[in-house]
């Protein structure tokens, strides 16, 4: 079961990144390009655990957690900039 | 050993006097004399053995790796110069004790001339040609500074300028040319050198190694074209004239001539490039050297046309010629330096060195004027004086030239012609000076000098007469010691009695005297010949001009490398970079055997996100925010790419790193402006796009040689002993804090340097603050949205307690000081953009300054520690204990190391960013206020 | 793989050397960023890329990945971040005295915000 859904998640985890990437390219807007940033770190953590449960291995998984945790601070700091320029006050 | 003291004995004493002349200035010439005097005395303790025949040889390794051995050698021609060198300095420093004023500074004077005898000295006992060369600069340079010894003076000045300029451009040819013969020989030791002369002549090289070698003697010994240099330096004080450039470091030209002999000489080439240097010399200085009014000028191009006649003599190359070339520098140091002494007392006694105003001294000092004509009798080639007897052997000589065919008459007519300028110039110096009418405009009445001061010139006086009546009874011994070593064979017979009946050069002798005579008698008419035919022959100009075109040329080469613009200098360096890599890289075989990996699609589509966002970034590097974003993007793929190729270490240190860089860039991008013009035109944008993708195809064809040559690695011991040794199983984290925690250590420095250095850099910086945003609208009203707030202040204690795992765990698993430093940076600064710094700094207040030392002394102590079990700097170790609940768990010191890392980590980071932050707080003082 | 990964090196450097030719400072500071992600991976992957295990000891099968190249990557990347933030802060300062953002210190002729 699981060698089967595995490679069917990376295809989609792939696609998703693609999507991604378009959006990021794209925009048109800057929000949007932060908001297609924030997807993108999410993106991440899941291809990261992916990854992990592929090898079997749990030792890639405080990565995802740092990409969580450093993915919420960036994407606050970029809002916080669109907002007020100044993101330390 | 005792062959070394000879050079370090003044080596060590040029720094004596500067300290003496505190006791007086007799006391100083006494430690500079006694210094000389005990070099001389063991020189005189080895003399019988070299006498007998034997060569002295001292050996000490100095660099042999190079060649470079600290080897002494003393032979006849080695005694014979060292002789001079110490025996002439010692007669210098009683007589420069007189000649300086009590102006001048008595102790550096000593000083630079014991450095200059010790250098000279060093020079005529080198057994190793580097070891020789090195000695040859270093009288270049004491040269340089005894000719600047008046340094108020501009001439002085200009001329020590012009000597270090020619002699060392010399040296430097010389240097090659030694290398080259180095090269040929295969060795750097005289002895075998010498041996070699067949090998070296008949090596392709040998015209290019002797034209080199060449060049570094002719400068030195002022020879033709290089002759100008020296009637400058004449601007020194008179000791130094008589002793560097008549008796001593004008010789060392001549004697590499000498020295050199046997393994250069002996060749057509030898004798065109010598002695045809030598004849040009010997006729441009004889009749340079009637023309000058000054005393010392004359002398100066009389020793220029001297060196010339040696060196002549040198280049007919036959063994006489060689015993006649030796002859004439033990008899020219002592008539040369007894002139040039004199001329200093009448300078001293009279104030003044030009002839168109002295005459008649005689009645004032008939014992200097005494002392004079004996030596300017012998410098004329007068019989019964030293000089004539070397002269009568040099006519001889130029008659037996070889390799002129029909022109063989030439050289003896030169030759004469020579010596008859040499009898006139002679005649001025003493007619003009001391008979005559005269002296005119004289401020003061003159009179002999201090007793003492004659004493030096009254020696060598008779030394020129002894040598000059009993020549078989004083010189000979020294002579047949000299002329052995530099011939290195046996020598021909020879004999040095006065008379040897009528002949040829006794001929050439009396036309030269009476030719001489008439010649000084018709001078008024040649002065003003002389002055309509040359008055633009100024070599002095033309050094100087040529000097300035050079200066000039480089200064444009600099204005046009260093234009002041960074961007130039940037393209410069990437282009160099481009064409060192890419010839070094053309033509070789790329590809490495091992057979590559294949791709996964996740892998491709991770590079596609990495290349597309990369470009995008460029494309839009104009447009700030956006490209920060995209930049963002390229950050993360390279973290996951960490990741992908199993280096988690890396890919968590990159992700902090990451999110701190991106953080800064938004903190700075505030006070820059949101766009950046379009100004590059459209050539500069396609040169920088080539060089870009120039630089980006070497690096990537560098990292596909790499990529595909099996690995050797030297990390098996670090997995090794990582565990057994280090006590942690995350061998990054353990090479990170022990087995390269030395390492770690700088780099910890240097991050909190840097933060030091940011935070300098900010103090008292002032930055208007944009109203509106990118786009022209008004900033929002809220500064610190609550749900912002509200979020990021429970995330606190998590982010602290993730980043406290993050380190505790990184000796065994993937972490560490770095990443949990970042960690808890990054969690902290989330409360500045949430909350404020004003808000934050009150509930933190500690100082980052001393959080980031605290950081860097801890890891350091740590280091230290180890001193106290008696292990080396940084020694680790670790111990199990057992915690009730906890269990059993590993207690290493590496881990308190890691504590200093982390902290110094978490200091700098958030020093560097809460300084930028505050930035608006000086920037905008009203608002933060209320 | 190791050509898709010369390749994406390459990539980066030659856009972190475009950006680095700029006349404004940030695009530059950009630059450094963008060639310090192409000099780490550059610097990592000397120790081969391979389907290794990290290396940390018990975890795998034995066949662990060069630790070397990570652990001078590692300082590396932190060195990195303050020689950025160095030169960030040498690009305000100059802003602040120099009134313009070009590299070459010109006095910006279109103003602040320009």
């Amino acid at each position: 079961m699981l060698a089967l859904a595995i490679p069917i998640a990376f295809a989609l985890m792939s696609l998703a990144l693609l999507l991604n990437l378009w959006r990021v390219v794209r925009g048109p807007d800057l929000p949007d390009r932060i908001l297609a940033l924030d997807t993108l770190y999410i993106n991440s953590i899941a291809l990261l655990v992916l990854f992990g449960i592929h090898l079997d291995t749990m030792i890639y998984f405080e990565v995802a957690l740092l990409i969580a945790m450093m993915g919420f601070v960036g994407t606050v700091a970029v809002a916080k900039y669109l907002l007020r320029g100044d993101i330390i006050e | 050993m005792t062959l070394s003291l000879i050079i370090f004995l003044p080596l060590l004493g040029a720094l004596l006097p500067p300290l003496f002349i505190r006791l007086g200035r007799t006391a100083c010439a006494w430690s500079a004399a006694l210094l000389a005097g005990t070099a001389l005395a063991i020189l005189l303790y080895h003399s019988p053995a070299v006498f007998a025949g034997e060569t002295l040889v001292f050996t000490q390794p100095w660099l042999p790796a190079l060649g470079l051995n600290f080897s002494l050698r003393l032979d006849g021609l080695g005694l014979l110069f060292a002789l001079l060198i110490l025996g002439i300095g010692l007669l210098i420093i009683l007589y420069a004790r007189y000649y300086l004023s009590e102006h001048d500074p008595m102790g550096r004077f000593y000083g630079m001339l014991l450095l200059f005898m010790a250098a000279m000295l060093g020079i005529v006992l080198s057994e190793n040609l580097l070891l020789l060369l090195v000695f040859w600069e270093l009288t270049s340079l004491s040269s340089f500074l005894l000719i600047g010894y008046w340094k108020h003076r501009s001439d002085a000045r200009q001329g020590a300028r012009m000597a270090l300029a020619i002699t060392g451009g010399g040296g430097l040819a010389m240097l090659a040319g030694i290398l080259l013969l180095g090269h040929i020989t295969g060795s750097y030791e005289l002895s075998v050198v010498l041996a070699s002369a067949e090998l070296i002549q008949a090596h392709a090289l040998y015209p290019v190694t002797l034209a080199l070698i060449l060049l570094g003697a002719f400068t030195k010994s002022a020879q033709f074209p290089f002759h100008f240099w020296l009637p400058h330096a004449m601007a020194a004080p008179t000791p130094v004239s008589a002793y560097l450039h008549s008796a001593t470091m004008v010789k060392a030209g001549v004697f590499l001539l000498a020295r050199l002999f046997p393994a250069l000489s002996g060749t057509e080439l030898w004798f065109f490039l010598v002695a045809g240097t030598g004849t040009a010399t010997l006729l441009l200085g004889a009749y340079h050297a009637l023309f000058k009014h000054d005393l010392k000028g004359l002398l100066a191009y009389s020793t220029v046309s001297h060196l010339g006649l040696i060196t002549l003599l040198f280049g007919i190359g036959t063994p006489l010629a060689a015993v006649a070339g030796v002859f004439h520098i033990i008899n020219h140091a002592t008539f040369k330096a007894s002139l040039f002494m004199a001329a200093g007392i009448i300078d001293h006694e009279t104030g003044t060195r030009d002839m168109r105003r002295l005459g008649g001294l005689w009645r004032f000092m008939p014992h200097t004027a005494t002392l004079a004509m004996v030596a300017a009798a012998s410098m004329a080639g007068v019989p019964l004086f030293n000089g004539f007897l070397s002269k009568e052997m040099f006519f001889a000589e130029t008659l037996h030239a070889g390799w002129m065919g029909e022109w063989s008459w030439l050289l003896p007519l030169l030759a004469t012609l020579a010596a008859l300028f040499s009898v006139a110039y002679s005649v001025r110096f003493i007619h003009d000076v001391f008979f005559g009418t005269g002296p005119r405009d004289i401020t003061r009445k003159p009179h002999e000098p201090p007793r003492y001061m004659k004493v030096p010139v009254e020696v060598l006086v008779a030394l020129c007469l002894l040598v000059g009546i009993l020549p078989a009874w004083t010189v000979a011994p020294l002579l047949a010691a000299a002329a052995a070593s530099t011939v290195g064979a046996e020598l021909p017979y020879y004999s040095l009695a006065i008379w040897h009946g009528f002949n040829l050069p006794l001929l050439m002798s009396l036309i030269a005297l009476a030719g001489g005579v008439i010649l000084y008698l018709l001078r008024f008419r040649l002065f003003a010949l002389h002055d309509r035919i040359f008055p633009l022959c100024d070599a002095k100009a033309w050094f100087e001009c040529g000097l300035a075109r050079t200066i000039a040329v480089s200064h444009q080469l600099t204005a046009w490398l260093e234009n002041g613009s960074l961007q130039r200098y940037a393209m410069l360096l990437v282009a160099s970079v481009l064409i060192v890599i890419g010839t070094s890289l053309w033509g070789t075989t790329l590809t490495g055997p091992v057979a590559m990996g294949t791709v996964d699609g996740v892998t491709l589509t991770g590079a596609l996100v990495l290349g597309v966002s990369a470009l995008a970034t460029v494309i839009w590097h104009r447009r700030r925010l956006a490209a920060l974003v995209l930049l963002s993007v390229v950050g993360l793929v390279v973290s996951v790419a960490f990741v992908r190729f199993s280096a988690p270490d890396l890919a968590l240190t990159q992700l902090s790193v990451e999110m701190v860089t991106i953080l800064l860039l938004m903190l700075a991008l505030y006070f820059l402006p949101q766009h950046s013009p379009a100004e590059s035109s459209t050539a500069r944008r396609w040169r920088d796009g080539l060089l870009a993708a120039g630089a980006g195809l070497s690096v990537a064809a560098l990292a596909w040689g790499v990529l595909t040559r099996p690995l050797e690695t030297i990390s098996g011991y670090f997995l090794e002993q990582s565990k057994p040794g280090g006590g942690g199983s995350n061998v990054v984290n353990v090479i990170l804090v022990d087995f390269r925690g030395f390492d770690t250590l700088g780099e910890i420095t240097v991050l909190a340097i840097a933060a030091f250095g940011i935070y300098a850099l900010l103090q008292g910086l002032r930055l208007p603050s944009p109203t509106t945003d990118g786009e022209g609208r008004p900033w929002a009203e809220d500064r610190h949205p609550l749900i912002l707030s509200a979020v990021s202040r429970p995330l606190l204690p998590l982010a602290l307690m993730v980043s406290l795992y993050i380190l505790l765990r990184g000796h065994n698993l993937p972490g560490g000081g770095f990443i949990a430093g970042l960690v808890t940076a990054v969690a902290l600064i989330l409360q500045y953009v949430a909350s404020g710094v004003v808000w934050t700094r009150e509930r933190l207040p500690f100082d980052y300054i001393k959080l980031t030392a605290s950081g860097v002394l801890v890891a350091t102590l740590t280091g230290v520690a180890s001193w106290w079990f008696a292990h080396p700097f940084l020694t680790s170790t670790f111990e199990y204990v057992q915690l009730p609940l906890l269990g059993k768990f590993e207690l290493a010191s590496a881990m308190v190391f890691d504590v200093g890392v982390y902290l110094t980590v978490v200091g700098s980071t958030l020093l560097i960013l809460a300084n930028l932050g505050k930035l608006t707080l000086v920037s905008q003082p009203h608002e933060e206020t209320k | 793989m190791e050509l898709l990964v010369a390749i994406m090196i390459g990539l980066l450097t030659a856009c972190g050397i475009y950006l680095l030719l700029r006349a404004r400072t940030f695009p530059v500071i950009m630059g450094l960023t963008l060639l310090s992600y192409a000099v780490n991976l550059f610097l990592f992957v000397m120790g081969r890329i391979g389907e290794s295990q990290p290396a940390v000891i018990g975890v795998g099968d034995g066949q662990y990945t060069d630790p070397l190249p990570q652990a001078l990557v590692l300082t590396a990347i932190v060195i990195g971040f303050a020689m950025t933030a160095f030169v960030v802060t040498l690009a305000l300062r100059a802003r602040g005295e120099l009134h313009s953002d070009h590299v070459d210190g010109d006095a910006d002729p279109r103003g602040p915000g320009a």
